[in-house]
C-alpha cells in the first residue's frame, strides 16, 4: 500500500466516524431523550437555592448539539424548509440564552430624592463576562409620587429621574411600573422597596462638612420598624436612628399617597444618651457637629442588563411563526371534518 | 351586605350554569342515545355563553377590572372561554359532536368549583395595567379551550378502547382518524401556548425586570410545553398508537389544568404579579 492510499484510506475512516458520530448526534431517539432530560432538569432546579444550574445548561447543551446535527443531517428537517427553520430559531434562541447568561447583569440599588447614582449597587449577580459601564449610566432621582388604593395597595409610581445625555444635555423623564429608564443597555426598574431618607450634614472636627442621608427600613413593610444603625463617617461611633410620627401616612381605609409626615422627629442613641431631633437642629459632639437637615423618601431599584433580549424576541416570533407556517400547509392538505 | 348589582352578576351566573347543565346533559343523552339534538345542544350553549357574558360583564364594570385575579374569576372566565372554543369547534367539526360526553363533565367540574368559591374582590396591582395580560391570557385560554377538544376526542379513544361507548361513538371516525384530529387541536394549543409564553415574558421583562424567573407558575407552564413537544416527537419517532397519544393529550391537560387553576393559588410565592 503506498502513501497516498494509506491517507486516502485514513480520510475515509475519518470522515466515516464524523457521519457516525453526526448521525448519533442527530438521533431523533436522542431529541426524545434531550426534551424528557429538560423536564427532569427543570423539575429539579431550584433557582432559589442558588444551585443547580447544571441541571438546565446540561441539557440545553445537549439539545443544542442535537439541533445541530438534525440541521445538517436529517432529510426530512433539510426538505422541509419551514419545519428547518422552526428548528433553526429553537437552536437560535438556546444560543442567545447562553449568550444572555455569560453576560447579563442583574442589581439593585437605592437613591434618596436628590441623590445621583455612581455605579453602585446593593446587590449584584451577573454573567462571568459582563463588563460593566455602570458608572457611565449616572443618573438622579427627582422624587417620586406613589399612590395607594383602599386598603394599602399600591397603585402606580411614578418616579422623576433626570440624566446627562452624550452631548452633556441634561435629559429628564417620569418612569415607574411598566416604564424603566434604559441607560447603555441597563434597564432601572423602580421597585416596592422604599421609604424614608433622614438628610444630615456632618462637619467633622477639622473637616469639610459632609452632607448625606440614610435609608431606614423599606415602608410600610417596616412600618413598625424604622430604626436603623448607621456610624458617623471618619469615627467609630455607632448611631441608633428611630424616626417617629404620629400621622396616619397609608389609610387603609381610604385611597392615599406616600409621602413625608407632615410632623416628625428622629430618635437618636449614640454614646449612651438619648436626643429626639426636628429638621434644623444640631447635635455638638466631641468628634464634631452632626446637623439633622430634613426628611425625604428613598426609592430602591433594580438594574438589569440582557443585550440578547430584542434578538430573543424575534428568535421567538421567527419560530412561532415558522411553526404556524408549517403545520398550517400540512393540515390545510387535508380537511379538518375527515 | 351584597349590593344589588353583585346580586345581578351572581343571578346572571347561576343562570348560565343551569343553560350550561342542561345544555351539557342534553348533549350526553345525545351521544348515549344516539339522537340528533345537536342543533339544540349548539342554541343551548350559545345562550348560556350570552347570559354568562353579560354577568361577567357586569364585574368588570363593577369591580374596574377584568375577571383575572380570584380562583372565582379565573373560573369564570375559563368557563365561559373553554364553552365558547368548545362549541366553535363542536359547530364546524361535527365529527367531534358526540365527544360533548367527555368534554361536559369536565366544564361541570369547573363550574361546581366556580359555585363554591368566593366572589369577592381581589386587588388589581398596577403591573397589570398592560395591553399584554389581554394577550397573555387570550392565548392561554385558546391553548386551553385546543386542549380541551383534544381531550374530548382522547376520551373516546379511551372509552372505546376499553370497550365502552362503541356504540354510542360508531357515528364518529375510527380511533386512528380521531387521533389524528385531536393532534389537529393540540397543535393549534401548542402553537398558542407557545404565544402565551413569549407574552409572558414580554410582560413580566416590562413589569418586574426580568423575562423569566423561574416562579411556580413559569415552571409548570413550561412543563406543559416541554411535554408537548415531547408528544410531537415521540408521535412521529416511535408512531404511537392512537391510544397512547391519548393518554399524552390527557397527561397535557391535567398538567395544564393544574397550572392554570392549581399553581397560582397554592404556591406560597405566587406569580410576582398577583401580590
Ligand atoms: C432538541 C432537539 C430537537 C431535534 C434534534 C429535533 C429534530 C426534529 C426532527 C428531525 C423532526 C422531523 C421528524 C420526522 O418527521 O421524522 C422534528 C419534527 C418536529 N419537531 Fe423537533 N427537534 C428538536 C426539538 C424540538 C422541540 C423542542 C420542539 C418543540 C417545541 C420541536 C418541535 C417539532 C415539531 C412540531 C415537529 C413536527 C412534527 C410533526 O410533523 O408532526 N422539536 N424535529
Amino acid at each position: 500500500m503506498n502513501t497516498i492510499t494509506a491517507r486516502a484510506s485514513a480520510t475515509a475512516v475519518t470522515v466515516g466516524v464524523a457521519a457516525n458520530a453526526l448521525r448519533r448526534l442527530a438521533s431523533t431517539r436522542l431529541t426524545l431523550l434531550v426534551i424528557a432530560l429538560l423536564a427532569l432538569g427543570v423539575m429539579l432546579y431550584d433557582p432559589s437555592a442558588g444551585r443547580g444550574a447544571w441541571l438546565l445548561v446540561a441539557p440545553l447543551t445537549l439539545a443544542a448539539l442535537n439541533l445541530l446535527g438534525a440541521i445538517l443531517s436529517n432529510g426530512v428537517l433539510r426538505r422541509n424548509a419551514a419545519l428547518l427553520m422552526f428548528h433553526f430559531a429553537l437552536l437560535a434562541i438556546v444560543v442567545l440564552v447562553a449568550a444572555g447568561r455569560l453576560t447579563y447583569l442583574k442589581g439593585q440599588l437605592e437613591l434618596a430624592e436628590g441623590e445621583t447614582f455612581s455605579g453602585q449597587l446593593t446587590k449584584m449577580e451577573s454573567g462571568p463576562w459582563h463588563r460593566s459601564r455602570l458608572e457611565q449610566a449616572a443618573f438622579r432621582n427627582d422624587g417620586y409620587r406613589i399612590r395607594y388604593a383602599k386598603g394599602v395597595k399600591r397603585a402606580e409610581t411614578r418616579n422623576a429621574v433626570q440624566w446627562l445625555d452624550d452631548s452633556g444635555q441634561s435629559q429628564h423623564a417620569v418612569i415607574g411600573d411598566h416604564t424603566p429608564l434604559t441607560r447603555l443597555g441597563y434597564h432601572f426598574y423602580t421597585s416596592f422597596n422604599k421609604g424614608f431618607a433622614p438628610v444630615f450634614v456632618w462637619q467633622g472636627r477639622g473637616a469639610a462638612p459632609q452632607r448625606g442621608s440614610i435609608n431606614l427600613p423599606s415602608y410600610p413593610i417596616h412600618e413598625y420598624g424604622q430604626a436603623l444603625t448607621w456610624t458617623l463617617p471618619g469615627t467609630q461611633t455607632p448611631v441608633w436612628t428611630m424616626l417617629q410620627f404620629d400621622e396616619v401616612l397609608l389609610d387603609p381605609l381610604r385611597p392615599s399617597e406616600l409621602r413625608v409626615p407632615k410632623r416628625h422627629s428622629l430618635v437618636l442613641r449614640l454614646a449612651g444618651e438619648r436626643h429626639e431631633l426636628t429638621p434644623g437642629m444640631q447635635l455638638a459632639l466631641p468628634e464634631g457637629v452632626l446637623t439633622y437637615e430634613r426628611l425625604t423618601l428613598w426609592m430602591g431599584y433594580t438594574v438589569f442588563y440582557d443585550w440578547t433580549l430584542p434578538w430573543l424576541a424575534a428568535a421567538c416570533f421567527f419560530a412561532v411563526a415558522a411553526l404556524a407556517w408549517y403545520f398550517w400547509r400540512k393540515f390545510a392538505a387535508q380537511p379538518w371534518d375527515a | 351586605m351584597m349590593s344589588t348589582a353583585m346580586a345581578t352578576e351572581l343571578q346572571l351566573l347561576w343562570a348560565a350554569v343551569a343553560i350550561y347543565t342542561l345544555a351539557g346533559s342534553t348533549a350526553i343523552g345525545a351521544t348515549v342515545m344516539a339522537r340528533r339534538v345537536e342543533r339544540w345542544v349548539l342554541a343551548l350553549v350559545v345562550a348560556g355563553l350570552v347570559v354568562h357574558a353579560a354577568s361577567l360583564a357586569l364585574r368588570w364594570e363593577r369591580v374596574g377590572h377584568g375577571p383575572f385575579i380570584t380562583l372565582f374569576e379565573i373560573l369564570s372566565s375559563n368557563v365561559w372561554s373553554l364553552s365558547l372554543v368548545f362549541s366553535i369547534a363542536y359547530w364546524r367539526v361535527p365529527a367531534i359532536r358526540p365527544s360533548a360526553a367527555v368534554v361536559m363533565p369536565v366544564l361541570f367540574v369547573l363550574m361546581g368549583w366556580m359555585l363554591v368559591s368566593s366572589p369577592g374582590e381581589g386587588h388589581f396591582p398596577p403591573t397589570y395595567r398592560t395591553v399584554w395580560l389581554y394577550i397573555h391570557v387570550l392565548f392561554g385560554k385558546i391553548f386551553l379551550g385546543s386542549v380541551l377538544v383534544a381531550v374530548g376526542l382522547a376520551g373516546i379513544i379511551l372509552l372505546r378502547r376499553a370497550g365502552f361507548a362503541m356504540r354510542h361513538t360508531a357515528r364518529m371516525p375510527d380511533s386512528v382518524k380521531l387521533e389524528n384530529l385531536a393532534f389537529r387541536f393540540m397543535i393549534l394549543g401548542f402553537v398558542f401556548e407557545t404565544l402565551m409564553l413569549i407574552a409572558g415574558a414580554i410582560w413580566a421583562q416590562d413589569a418586574w425586570g426580568r423575562y423569566w424567573a423561574w416562579d411556580p407558575l413559569e415552571t409548570w407552564a413550561f412543563l406543559t410545553w416541554i411535554m408537548l413537544a415531547f408528544f410531537v416527537h415521540a408521535r412521529v419517532t416511535l408512531r404511537l398508537r392512537p391510544h397512547h397519544g391519548a393518554l399524552f393529550i390527557i397527561a397535557v391537560f391535567v398538567l395544564a389544568f393544574l397550572t392554570f387553576f392549581g399553581v397560582p393559588f397554592v404556591s406560597t410565592a405566587p406569580h410576582k404579579g398577583a401580590v
